[in-house]
């Protein structure tokens, strides 16, 4: 049922049904679950849910079927498309959260099918934060799980699900100041997700803090990990095997705890090589943010015994365009299926789809918001036998690139490719050799999640598309090589430049990278650093 | 095969077979089934075998011999004559296919796709089941369709491995190797009958390539191609089938999506084709490869196997100015602008529609016009292809890999595996049956083709029955009197007379015992087989070769007949009486028991009697005998003797004899007794 907003020219099926009101106008859900009467018999057809351990927020493009909760909740995408879509089966991940104990609370808003970066292109309309000033001059909830991520900050949901594509996670929760997480490409089970672009799209998790992520990922003991589930309706999830092949060598997979060199608090992170990548301090960088960086990095240094590496990723520049080639190519491939014929509203004045006739044309011009419009213009002309060499393989190549610009500076070798050999002689002149074998290299690298603090709505409204792109840059790069990422709340120095009332955001988002499949490490490791950016900034 | 071209396999047989195998005698001395040259009728049936399935009109004037090297050369002669005559080739009357194979001056280049539906319990992309999709079949519409099939939002592609057994081997059948990775591709276009949008295809990392199929003579190409053509395969890639359209009354159109998904196989030639005949043929012969390996559900007919064709004509290079034609040899002209005709789904339509095509791309050239690269549709018993959609209206496909999914590896040892399990391949099969059973090349090729390769199964069944009857009840099994009288074996019917090796028709004249066993398995199989459901229901034939007549029913039947303890006609009507149910299974030679239907010849004393009778008062005929004897006619009176041989038959007891005996006997009987008093008479 939806809480407010509707759909540009299309009335919802459903009736609002009473909710508990929203504290404000922040149009995080699209449809919030039936508050549980205790009185109501439960529906016989549901087998005994399990006890209820934590609430769970399901961003809206992931599919809830009758199984998921007692009133039926539509899967629309945020599209006009599918508004009144209600999907006939669970996905994977949904069924796997509710059977740890997960209550759905509701589903919630984003860019339309994902499409953007402060969830403002949906039809049920824009996210806004949650701050003092949000009623006035609200900030960016980042996108596009943008409801997601002001669920968990709101206190509404203790975990949310998002997708991440090119930082659909970590940029919401860098702006909200909560943990967004997106796993290794294959990790999580994507069956019931409405693709953007499989090749990149990732499960992602939202939580107040990455305790409760890392204990459903790794397991808590109690329950399995979903690190160790396979899902066979997903051809591109990892198989038991090859989990398996993966996680040897890992650490903090089963019951094997990721080595401490030392007990202290924060002992996990001693010996720990961080490598900051030189490429990411670029000239756009919001320079509060840059300071935080550098300063979580010398605390981790200083104080914690672990080591900063400067480490060059050369094709970092050349990431970002790759992604958006590669991307809206395949959502232009998979938004084919919407053509008003079997989902979403049939435009009546083009009856014909005969030769000539613009049936499909006409509804899908209506039926899509402008930015998917233009992801999908944009990826069908990339596509087109004219541009494919230029743009589609071109950008394939870059890919691989950047995935070897990873494979480079990780310690860990990627478990899904063979060992390569590289050129020192493309490495930036600043990056120290370790030795005659090239650079030192590094557990994680450290670096901010978005080069900007939450920016305030009404600028993002009238940014130009490449602007909200940018929004990307930092965030991009491991999702073209499919590597675990996470993004903690960073504080930052108060704006200095304001006058008196700036209620600037006060956190950004740290983003940790690291090599495939060392998702448990990478959690754990992360829970530490939010612990000490806590501790060392009392302020917060 | 429908019913007609049984029919017509029937008339070729009765025309085609004189002197196979001595118990189709009686059957071939009726004279009106005599054919005046039935060897030479035979051999043109043999060249343009398969075109008389499809058109059983074509009546060409027999081809003796095929021409071997001088084609070109009489393209010039007749390109000669022509311009000596002005005609203008397209202004001629209406050919007759066979002669229709070639215009003079232009030469026809023809590349084929074939997509071919795979024999698999499952849809190439989802669990759901291939289930028959054909509504007149009863089958349910709408019944088999999974999420993925249906396109539902957050569904996934799950490849089928099973998929790969009849994929690998339609493609080993079409000699093509097999690639170790393959990939697949999204095709994107839109259509009601693709709910995706796109089609998951293998367009360019097909699993399979460079192939080869062999056309020969007996395949039915054009003569104008010889005994053997080559088609090279260029690639065969997985895909999926659309959703059934079927439509309705009043701009309503029924979808049936349990067609969607189906894993297909394309199979993509080069431009290799030259002749409409050979086009056909070419279809037809990866029809049957594809069901000989299994690999495929169900043929043309079906709906199992369709065709698009890919037509361009130039100027017949070795036409041109003696200059230009150096030019041309030293760097071949390129090939004239092609139109693609698709989805054909019969053998008919595509030799039909390409040379429909043919000529009017040519006279569209001749008069000077230009060919336009576009998509055109054949309607069946049309005489021109239409105009479907332009370059204007091309789609771009928009080719991108599956993102969902992987690469197909498919290692060595299945390939391997499916290789040395796969059976003999058609060929291999047509010559075995050619060469060692001695059959027609026809009748190899019928054999092997009816009833999707069950006929053949069957006819391997017979003849083991029959074999091992022989073999065990050595001379015996029926009534002594008949059987061993050895007046009537030995004098009456000279032993050279039931041996196929006096038949001046006889494929060799050293024919084995075995290969007389199946020359009769295989003409009872084949053509009495084939009479029995001319007029009603279906043989009921089943994949592993058994039918409503069981083959050792069948066999027990010619067993008698070989050693004629029985009549052919008795042999039909037994035959009847199994097919009808009247004559319970494993139950012929108690039928023959029952109802006193051994065949009790008459001794050489009673025939001589008959003849006598026969012969009184026909002194006019006699007196033809004379004639020749005195060298005043040329050819033996044979149509007089086989009259006086038919009127012993309906003067005797027709049950009681033999009209190959009655005929050596009254030839003798003429020669010794008859003509002498005749003389005397005169």
């Amino acid at each position: 049922m939806p809480v407010r907003g509707r759909p540009r020219g299309l009335r919802l099926r459903h009736a609002s049904l009473p909710t508990l009101p929203q504290r404000r106008l922040l149009n995080q859900f699209i449809s919030k679950g039936a508050a549980l009467c205790p009185n109501e018999p439960a529906a016989p057809s549901l087998a005994p849910p399990a006890p209820v351990r934590f609430t769970l927020a399901i961003k809206d493009n992931i599919a809830t079927g009758p199984a998921s909760s007692q009133s039926p909740q539509p899967t629309t995408c945020a599209s006009p498309f599918l508004a009144n879509y209600h999907s006939p089966f669970e996905a994977t991940i949904v069924a796997q959260l509710r059977a740890r104990g997960a209550r759905i609370v509701g589903k919630t808003n984003l860019d339309e099918f994902g499409m953007g970066s402060h969830s403002t292109n949906s039809a049920f309309g824009a996210v806004a934060q949650d701050t003092l000033a949000s009623e006035l001059d609200p900030l960016s909830a980042g996108g596009s799980s943008g409801g997601s991520a002001v669920a968990v900050a709101a206190g509404e949901a203790d975990v949310a699900l998002g997708t991440d594509t090119g930082g659909s996670v970590r940029l919401p929760a860098a702006y909200c100041g909560v943990v967004g997480f997106k796993p290794s490409y294959g990790m999580l089970s994507r069956f019931g997700v409405v693709p953007y672009a499989n090749s990149l799209d990732t499960v992602g998790l939202l939580a107040k803090g990455v305790g409760r992520i890392r204990e459903l990922v790794g397991g808590d003991g109690k329950e399995t990990g979903l690190w160790a589930e396979h899902d066979s309706r997903d051809p591109t999830s990892l198989s038991d095997a090859a989990r398996r092949r993966c996680a040897k060598g890992r650490e903090g997979y089963g019951t094997a705890a990721p080595r401490r060199r030392s007990t202290e608090p924060g002992g996990l992170l001693k010996g720990l090589k961080f490598g900051l990548p030189l490429e990411y301090n670029i000239e756009e960088l919001e320079p509060r943010i840059r300071d935080a960086w550098a300063k979580a990095a010398t605390t981790l240094q200083d104080d914690f015994g672990a080591r900063i590496v400067p480490v060059s990723l050369p094709s970092t520049r050349h990431a970002l365009a790759a992604y958006y080639v590669i991307a809206p190519a395949e959502a232009s491939s998979n938004l084919a299926k919407y053509d008003g014929i079997r989902y979403g509203v049939r435009d009546t004045e083009s009856a014909s789809d005969a030769a000539g006739g613009v049936l499909y044309a006409a509804s899908r011009g209506k039926g899509f918001g402008d930015e998917v419009k233009r992801r999908i213009l944009l990826g069908s002309y990339t596509l087109s036998s004219e541009a494919m060499d230029n743009y589609f393989i071109k950008a394939q190549r870059v890919r691989r690139l950047v995935r070897r610009d990873f494979n480079r500076v990780f310690a860990l070798d990627n478990p899904l490719h063979e060992p390569e050999t590289f050129d020192l002689t493309e490495l930036d002149e600043s990056i120290a050799m370790e030795d005659k074998w090239g650079p030192e290299e590094v557990d994680f690298l450290l670096c901010p999640t978005a080069p900007t603090l939450a920016p305030r709505l009404e600028d993002v409204m009238s940014q130009t598309p490449v602007d909200a792109y940018m929004n990307d840059v930092f965030t991009v790069p491991a999702s073209l090589a499919g590597l675990p990422a996470i993004s903690i709340p960073m504080p930052v120095a108060p704006e200095t430049t304001g006058g008196a009332g700036a209620e600037g955001p006060a956190t950004a988002g740290l983003q940790l990278i690291g090599q495939y499949w060392d998702d448990a490490r990478l959690l754990a490791v992360a829970e530490t650093v939010a612990a000490t950016l806590n501790n060392t900034h009392p302020a917060r | 095969m429908g019913r007609a071209a049984m029919a017509e396999l029937r008339r070729y047989l009765l025309a085609g077979h004189l002197g196979h195998g001595e118990c189709l005698r009686c059957l071939h001395r009726r004279p009106r089934h005599e054919p005046p040259h039935p060897r030479q009728h035979h051999h043109q049936l043999q060249r343009r075998s398969l075109a008389v399935q499809a058109a059983v009109t074509a009546d060409p004037a027999p081809t003796p011999t095929p021409p071997v090297v001088p084609f070109r050369k009489r393209q010039k002669e007749q390109a000669k004559a022509l311009r000596a005559g002005g005609g203008d080739p397209n202004k001629q009357k209406k050919k007759n296919k066979a002669d229709n194979q070639t215009v003079p001056g232009w030469e026809l280049t023809v590349g084929i796709e074939i997509h071919a539906q795979l024999n698999t319990a499952r849809k190439l992309f989802s669990p759901a089941a291939a289930a028959p999709f054909d509504l007149n079949n009863g089958a349910a519409p709408n019944r088999h369709v999974s999420l993925f099939d249906a396109a539902v939002p957050g569904s996934q592609p799950l490849f089928q491995l099973a998929v790969l057994v009849p994929a690998v081997r339609a493609a080993l059948a079409l000699g093509c190797a097999i690639q170790p990775v393959s990939r697949f591709d999204r095709k994107h276009y839109f259509h009601w009958d693709q709910p995706s949008g796109y089609q998951i295809t293998q367009y360019y990392h097909p699993f399979a390539r460079d192939g080869s199929v062999t056309l020969h003579a007996r395949d039915g190409i054009a003569p104008e191609d010889g005994d053997r053509v080559d088609v090279a395969i260029r690639q065969v890639q997985m895909e999926q089938d659309t959703a059934k359209t079927t439509a309705q009354p009043a701009a309503t159109h029924w979808i049936d999506f349990n067609r969607v998904g189906l894993p297909l196989v394309e199979i993509i030639t080069h431009p290799d084709i030259h002749h409409p005949a050979t086009a056909a043929a070419f279809v037809r012969k990866v029809q049957m490869l594809l069901a000989s390996v299994n690999a495929c559900v169900s043929g043309m007919e079906a709906g199992g196997l369709r065709a698009d064709v890919n037509v361009s004509v130039r100027r017949d290079p070795a036409l041109l100015h003696p200059a230009a034609a150096a030019a041309a040899a030293a760097e071949p002209p390129p090939l004239g602008t092609r139109t693609e005709i698709k989805n054909l789904s019969s053998f008919r339509a595509v030799e039909d529609a390409i040379i429909a095509e043919r000529d009017r791309q040519i006279a569209l050239l001749e008069a000077g016009g230009v060919v336009e690269g576009e998509t055109r549709g054949w309607s069946l018993g049309s005489t021109e292809t239409r105009r479907l959609r332009g370059k204007e209206g091309e789609v771009d496909y928009r080719y991108m890999p599956d993102p969902d999914l992987g690469p197909v590896v498919i290692a060595d040892d299945l390939v391997a595996h499916l290789a040395s399990t796969m059976g003999l391949l058609p060929d291999a099969e047509l010559d075995d049956l050619i060469g060692q059973y001695g059959l027609s090349s026809k009748d190899a090729l019928s054999l092997a083709m009816l009833d999707d390769g069950a006929r053949i199964q069957y006819f391997y069944r017979v003849l083991d029955s029959l074999e091992e009857r022989l073999r065990s009840e050595p001379g015996g099994g029926g009534p002594d009197d008949v059987t061993t009288t050895p007046t009537t074996r030995t004098t009456t019917t000279a032993a050279t007379a039931t041996s196929p090796s006096s038949c001046s028709s006889s494929p060799s004249s050293s024919s084995s015992s075995s290969q007389r066993h199946a020359l009769l398995a295989a003409n009872w199989c084949l053509h009495e087989l084939g009479k029995l459901t001319e007029l009603s229901s279906d043989l009921g034939i089943t994949p592993d070769g058994e039918c409503r007549v069981p083959s050792s029913d069948l066999a027990a039947i010619l067993c008698h007949l070989h050693r004629r303890e029985i009549t052919a006609r008795v042999a039909k009507d037994l035959l009847w009486g199994v097919f009808r149910g009247a004559i319970p299974p494993g139950r012929v030679t108690q039928t023959v028991d029952a109802g006193n239907l051994w065949f009790r010849e008459l001794s050489e004393d009673e025939y001589a009697e008959v003849a006598d009778a026969a012969v009184a008062g026909e002194d006019k005929v006699l007196a033809e005998f004379l004639r020749f004897k005195q060298g005043k006619a040329k050819a033996y009176p044979q149509g007089k003797l086989m009259f006086l041989v038919g009127k012993m038959m309906r003067a005797g007891s027709e049950q009681r004899m033999d009209p190959a005996s009655a005929e050596t006997l009254l030839r003798a009987r003429i020669e010794h007794v008859y003509l002498p008093a005749l003389k005397t008479r005169t």
